[in-house]
């Protein structure tokens, strides 16, 4: 067990490792100069020589291979190295800006997995007749609305209309927990309507190809009661891809909720990181995607590690 | 015909009547503090350097400089009480009382240590260039200055007026910047928003109103108009052309808008065909700027159909104003006797990721194919849309700015070729008689010379076009009613409203 | 299948209009025409014009070009990508599936907006940057999804068959293993055109989509989200196209994998189902343990009912064991399933009554049953593999039938140990994976005879076992015959020599009718029906070398012949055979049989 736990982190460490890599070479090969960029702004030109000088103090003039190597050494040290914007560490920024990403995706996760695992059962034990045809066709309707479609429609009516709640924005927990959950549910809410109907149409699959196995004619033979069946022989047996299918969307989230932040003004990290690309800040974008990619990893360890829980089979490696 | 369009204010009228279900809206109106929100968070306060417009909304918070713009655009008094002129070359600038934030006195020294820390060569200031016109700088007291110039220059003023030259003491530190304007910087939190109070001991008495003033950026337009209608910011920039008339309509909030900016095509003159000036003038007269003002901008601005500058100018010359008018005929005249009369394909470079700038392409592709010209668009994000510009790798290309200032000067870093390669002007388009009149008339102090020498540059622009003017276009704020002492700066002051913060007050 | 052609149409048409677009007069979808920018629909534009003055529904339409173009392209690329990758790695395992699954966990690592970003910065914006960059995005979907389904699948019985006799892998991926992944796959296929259509709309939104002017439905929706105060409409259609498509295409998804696996069906699970209405039944047959009297049920096949079990008389009396005997698709199993009231979903009870002790069975209500099924009748399975619940452990199912005694542990344990398993303790904590076939099979007894039923139904207890084992779970049948005094046993099997053991009675039933019934070693003796004859012949004895089988097959019950069913196999089949169908004649002694000839067969 533990041979095989060392093995998967050691193939996850490397999977890390590639994976900035690869996104260091590609940002260096992206037009646009960040020096240029920074010294170009508001339309005026940047002198060659002042380009040059930022170059040498931003250690852009070095070969790309010293810059890597000089990027991992830093690395080694927990040095992440500062925002060429601004100089503001990149550690600072992603230790303020990561609480609230995970914040984000866990409610939208935890309001998904409450909302959509039970109705996608309900609809796969009513396949066919009314209540499944009613749920199908709202997940459906659901999961083809563009997030910031809704995010700007609950903009528009809860808070610009209804007034209702804030227009977007973000305050700390311990300053206003109660605005703060509010300015968290408005987003969270947006992204769990269509995390919610894939979670839907996930479960209904899955239960759907569960009901007629023979364990649970079997189990019926046995005159367990429905509420007994379905929980302990239908739902447990259908977790699988259920849980496949999240932790798929978690890991996709925690570096793609840029929309919904941008509709609510809430600060996260992805908003960050397209910030980042746009402005070329190169150790800002290394340093988010080696966080992200290190939990989108762990989350899939965890998940490894959940199929052993739940399935005996699958126990020990 | 039937208008089919939902009315959805009368569908949520009734659920608006339900007063319990209002929560709180009084959240930013306090008496003496304000809440404004920004259209992006500022990448940078560095004082001299061009952080953008933002960056330079909230250094007008909480710096000044000797001078600043006054509404008709001229150079007003700030940390100089008054100035003189001691011939063509000598500037003696008397300054008042004032204080830094940290309680320090502003010296003579401080005004040339600031300007010496801009001129240093290694400086990344934005007007690292101009302050090597500057030959020395002299203190013969604590409150007197003397800058010395190299050359005669006119507008010497108007530069210190820049939010771009502030002040600042020498005990600042990269992280901090000692300012003497009327707030200070309390509070930050990085991408979102900064806190600022009064500073009490401005030089001004009585000034600033607000007690507090706390900016949040709001990267997304809608969100900001949807924040200044739920009542969480009282004032806001940058309004998005599309909720300019329902917010002029809505009887709680006031829109100030001014036509400031503009939207102008740049070209590249290195090779066929905008090497030819005839093939420049067809794109200006081919284009239907009332098309631009409606498609692009919602009908808040103008055409410009010539160089910009403003008919409140005294520089203003009424002759050239349809210099390049619509006319397909004379477009596809001037294609023809270019070489190109069985029409051309060219790439016009913008980018996807401002809706003006792509909004104008597409009209101006709609436009140009009607004159034979095939366009196809070119639209990456806006770093490799500057690193291309910069690098004079397109055909034309669309671009929107302002003018520094509202004095002709400011238009050289868009019209003359004879500065650097940048993506805000056109590449390799040498421009000897622009160059020159520009030239003449930093160094000529007689306003009646300087007009005709100004008349002179446009009418020679217009021939030459190595910029063709597309449309002004409108600069809003808009903000509660109970809002005063906000007011708009006209032209291409605009940017420089962030300086009436001082006389703003909320009810 | 009829339900499954509606969304295929609709979903065909969809792809016709795409497809036709430049053949269809539509107004110029980039025509400008900025004085009449926002305006409503009028008949000259449908669906009113942009913020350019476009028309509207002619964007609509080639926008669907665009955005369907690139959405199903790249979800087909991603699946073809993905389902190479996932199910190379899950057949072959080791090194394969290291590379193959790991390199889409790389990509999963992505952030997706990044990638997007990085993509389409590196390539520039356009509709082959967007299909490069959502079948990347999409491709670790299908891998994951392939990999697990192709795991389970390896390790069946039908498939490693297939690699130890050698078949080349080619054909056991694409004959055998696709196939069978289908369901599932068509699920994330159908999930994915949807997310890319998303991604698309996201994408444009960002400005990183397709390039301008060639309208897309991602770019209408960012262009009228500015406007969405002056002109909602606007916003409205191309969400409407999106969400319309999204949803035919479910739709879609949902019949063809209906179709596909046969195993699915959208009917409502047994244990949900209310009791169908039968005319109540006047008589009081009363004999013995279990009475059923003409037992007929029907399967649905297209617009009628066919026949498949027909007018089946039954009786088990208290501690005896009855034997039902018969070939696959002789309706054995159907009947021992109807006494439980366990019958499949297509099959409908048409008539008939059986008693258990006085209480009718089939007009029970569910709930009624239910208390029945386990504590008076209870079933033991063919498959002992399949009927338990890998998840939970062993002892867990059984302390189900216990229903919350008090110390159920101990009994538990008690009774895997009644039935023969060594260490019952370490039995009740293990997996079903961890026991073996025939463990597996006692389990199952053990919790069939927890609560003493009165009336045992074993469906072919033994025959997915080993022979060894057979006789050891036939020898645990018997003793528990002597030992749990008054049950009665129905044991439903097509191998005459287990039956010969372990019978008092046999009822023989061939397509949906018995044929003869009698005391089982007077009927083996001396069989009256020639399809027992036939049966006992072709019967395995000790170790006969040649197997003789009986010629032809089960007729389908839809398909039955004229006269009498056996007739076209009948070595004794004579005219009348084939003209009318004979009855069930007693022939004393308590036997009877179906056939016209029986009394030439003594």
């Amino acid at each position: 067990m533990a041979g095989y736990a060392l093995r998967r982190l050691a193939v996850a460490l490397l999977l890390v490792w590639l994976v900035t890599s690869l996104v260091f070479l590609v940002i260096h090969l992206i037009p646009g100069d960040p020096a240029e960029l920074l010294l170009a702004q508001g339309g005026v030109s940047a002198d060659p020589a002042m380009v040059a000088a930022l170059h040498a103090k931003l250690g852009l003039d070095q070969p790309l291979w010293v810059q890597y190597r000089d990027y991992l050494a830093g690395l080694a040290h927990g040095d992440f190295g500062s925002s060429m914007v601004d100089d503001h560490p990149v550690s600072e920024e992603i230790a303020l800006r990561l609480p609230r990403t995970l914040e984000l995706v866990g409610v939208a996760g935890f309001i998904a997995v409450l909302l959509g695992l039970p109705s996608g059962a309900m609809a796969a034990l009513t396949a066919g007749r009314w209540p499944d045809q009613a749920l199908s066709t709202a997940a459906g309707l659901a999961l083809s609305v563009p997030v910031f479609v809704v995010g700007t429609l609950v903009v528009l009516v809860l808070a610009q209309e209804l007034h209702l709640v804030p227009a977007g924005g973000y305050v700390p927990l311990a300053r206003d927990p109660g605005r703060h959950l509010l300015l968290l549910l408005m987003p969270a809410g947006t992204i769990a309507v269509g995390l919610t109907a894939t979670l839907f149409r996930v479960s209904r699959s899955a239960v759907l190809e569960i009901l007629p196995r023979e364990h649970v004619r079997a189990a019926q033979a046995r005159g367990l009661a429905p509420r007994t069946i379905i929980f302990r022989h239908v739902l447990r047996n259908a977790l699988m891809p259920v849980i496949t299918v999240l932790a798929l969307h978690l890991g996709g989230l925690l570096g793609g909720t840029v929309l919904v932040e941008y509709v609510f003004n809430y600060p996260g990290l992805s908003g960050t990181l397209v910030d980042a690309v746009s402005a070329r800040d190169y150790p800002e974008v290394m340093a988010i995607v080696l966080v992200i990619s290190v939990l989108v990893v762990l989350l899939n360890l965890v998940i490894d590690l959940c199929y052993g829980l739940i399935d005996p089979r699958l126990r020990y490696g | 015909m039937t208008k089919f369009i939902l009315d959805r204010r009368a569908l949520l009228a009734g659920a608006a009547a339900l007063p319990f279900l209002r929560s709180h809206s009084a959240r930013a109106s306090t008496p003496g503090n304000m809440v404004f929100g920004l259209s992006s968070y500022p990448p940078t306060i560095e004082p001299w350097a061009n952080g953008g417009t933002a960056s330079a909304t909230v250094k007008l918070m909480i710096h000044r400089g000797l001078t600043s713009f006054a509404a008709d655009g001229s150079a007003q008094g700030e940390l100089a009480e008054s100035w003189t002129r001691e011939g063509d070359r000598i500037w003696v600038f008397k300054l008042r009382a004032a204080k830094f934030h940290n309680g320090d006195p502003v010296t003579a020294e401080d005004v040339k240590w600031s300007f010496e820390q801009i001129g240093d060569p290694a400086s990344t200031a934005y007007f690292r260039a101009e302050m090597q016109r500057i030959d020395k700088i002299e203190t013969p007291d604590a409150r007197t200055v003397r800058i010395v110039t190299k050359e005669p220059l006119v507008t010497l003023p108007l530069w210190l007026a820049s939010f771009h030259m502030p002040v600042i003491s020498p005990k600042s530190t990269k992280a901090l910047a000692i300012g003497a304007g009327p707030f200070v910087i309390t509070g930050q939190e990085r991408g979102v928003s900064i806190d600022l109070a009064r500073f009490d001991d401005y030089y001004k008495p009585g000034l600033p109103k607000l007690k507090t003033l706390r900016a949040v950026a709001y990267a997304d337009e809608n969100l900001r108009v949807a924040a200044l209608h739920s009542g969480d910011v009282d004032l806001i920039e940058y309004v998005p052309w599309q909720a300019m008339d329902e917010i002029a309509a809505d009887p709680a909030l006031k829109l100030d808008t001014t036509d400031g900016p503009f939207m102008y095509l740049v070209f590249n003159g290195s090779k066929p065909p905008f090497n030819d000036a005839r093939v420049r003038r067809a794109v200006a007269h081919a284009i239907k700027r009332e098309d631009l003002v409606k498609g692009a901008f919602f009908g808040r601005g103008s055409g410009l159909a010539h160089l910009p500058i403003p008919e409140s100018s005294p520089f203003y010359n009424p002759e050239f104003k349809n210099g390049w008018n619509y006319d397909p005929a004379l477009a596809k005249r001037l294609l023809a006797e270019a070489g190109f009369g069985s029409g051309l394909s060219v790439t016009l470079l913008s980018t996807a990721q401002y809706g003006m700038h792509k909004d104008t392409a597409e009209i101006v592709q709609q436009h140009l194919a009607e004159i034979g010209m095939t366009v196809t668009l070119s639209l990456p994000d806006w770093a490799t849309r500057v690193a291309l510009g910069n690098r004079g790798q397109y055909d034309f290309s669309v671009m929107g700015n302002t003018a520094d200032n509202n004095d002709p000067d400011g238009l050289a870093s868009a019209i003359d070729g004879s500065l650097p390669p940048a993506y805000v002007r056109s590449f390799n388009l040498p421009t000897p008689k622009i160059t020159e009149l520009l030239q003449l008339g930093r160094v000529t102090f007689d306003e009646a010379k300087r007009k005709a020498i100004y008349h002179e540059m446009e009418k020679v622009a217009i021939e030459e076009a190595p910029f063709v003017g597309l449309t002004w276009r409108s600069q809003g704020y808009a903000m509660r009613k109970g809002v005063t002492g906000f007011t708009n700066l006209p032209g291409a002051l605009t940017f420089f409203t962030g300086e009436t913060f001082e006389t703003t007050a909320t009810s | 299948m009829r339900r499954f052609l509606t969304p295929a149409i609709l979903l065909g048409l969809i792809v016709l209009l795409a497809l036709a677009t430049p053949f269809l007069p539509l107004a110029n979808p980039l025509h400008q025409s900025i004085a009449h920018r926002l305006a409503a629909p009028s008949w000259a534009h449908w669906a009113g014009q942009d913020e350019y003055g476009r028309d509207v529904f002619s964007r609509l339409i080639w926008g669907a070009r665009t955005s369907l173009g690139v959405a199903f392209t790249a979800s087909c690329v991603a699946g073809v990508l993905g389902i190479c990758l996932g199910v190379l790695g899950g057949f072959f395992r080791g090194a394969v599936e290291l590379v193959t699954l790991r390199l889409a966990e790389l990509v999963l690592c992505f952030p997706p907006m990044l990638l997007a970003l990085l993509v389409v910065t590196l390539l520039g914006p356009g509709a082959a940057t967007m299909i490069l960059c959502l079948s990347i995005l999409f491709a670790p979907g299908f891998a994951r999804v392939a990999y697990a389904e192709t795991l389970t699948l390896r390790g069946l019985d039908f498939v490693t068959a297939q690699v130890s006799l050698g078949a080349p892998s080619l054909r056991i991926l694409t004959r055998t293993v696709l196939p069978n992944i289908a369901p599932p796959l068509i699920v994330q296929f159908s999930l994915t055109v949807a997310a890319a259509l998303l991604l698309e709309s996201g994408l444009s939104f960002l400005g990183l989509g397709v390039v301008p002017p060639s309208p897309s439905w991602g770019l209408m929706i960012r262009g009228a989200r500015a406007t969405m105060t002056q002109a909602p409409l606007l916003l409205l259609w191309p969400c409407l196209a999106l969400s319309g498509t999204v949803l035919v295409l479910n739709l879609f998804c949902d019949r063809l994998r209906v179709l596909l696996d046969p195993r699915s069906s959208t009917a409502r699970p047994g244990f949900l189902r209310t009791a169908l209405g039968l005319p109540p039944v006047a008589t009081t047959v009363q004999a013995g343990l279990l009475a059923m009297r003409g037992l007929t049920l029907e399967v649905q096949r297209g617009a009628s009912w066919v026949p498949v079990v027909r007018d089946v008389d039954l009786d088990v009396g208290p501690g005896e064991t009855v034997a039902l005997v018969g070939e696959s698709g002789s309706g054995k199993t159907l009947t021992g399933l109807a006494i439980m009231g366990l019958l499949p979903a297509p099959i409908r009870v048409a008539a008939g009554e059986i008693r258990l002790v006085g209480t009718e069975l089939l007009r029970l209500p569910e709930n009624a049953m239910r208390r029945l099924r386990g504590s008076d009748i209870a079933m033991v399975f063919q498959d002992p593999s399949s009927a338990l619940n890998p998840l939970h452990r062993i002892g867990t199912q059984v302390a189900e039938s216990l229903r919350d005694a008090p110390d159920e542990q101990a009994r538990v344990v008690a009774l895997l140990g009644t039935v023969g398993l060594p260490e019952p303790g370490r039995v009740a904590q293990a997996y079903p994976h961890q026991l073996s076939g025939g463990q597996r099979q006692r389990v199952m007894i053990a919790a069939a005879i927890a609560n003493h039923p009165r009336l045992l139904v074993a469906d072919e207890p033994t025959t997915a076992l080993d022979v060894t084992v057979q006789a050891q779970i036939l020898d645990l049948l018997a003793q528990l015959r002597s030992r749990e005094r008054g049950m009665g046993m129905l044991f439903i099997s097509h191998n005459l020599a287990v039956v010969a053991d372990i019978a008092d009675r046999v009822v023989v039933m061939y397509a949906g009718q018995v044929v003869e019934q009698g005391p089982v070693a007077e009927v083996f003796a001396h069989p009256r029906h020639p399809y027992t004859q036939a049966l006992l012949a072709s019967a395995p004895e000790g170790d006969a070398v040649r197997l003789a089988t009986i010629q032809g097959a089960v007729p389908q019950p839809w398909a039955l012949p004229q006269g009498c069913a056996f007739a076209p196999r009948c070595d004794s089949a004579f005219a009348a055979c084939t003209l009318d169908r004979p009855a069930l004649e007693a022939c004393g002694d308590g036997r009877s049989a179906r056939c016209l000839r029986w009394r030439e067969f003594a």
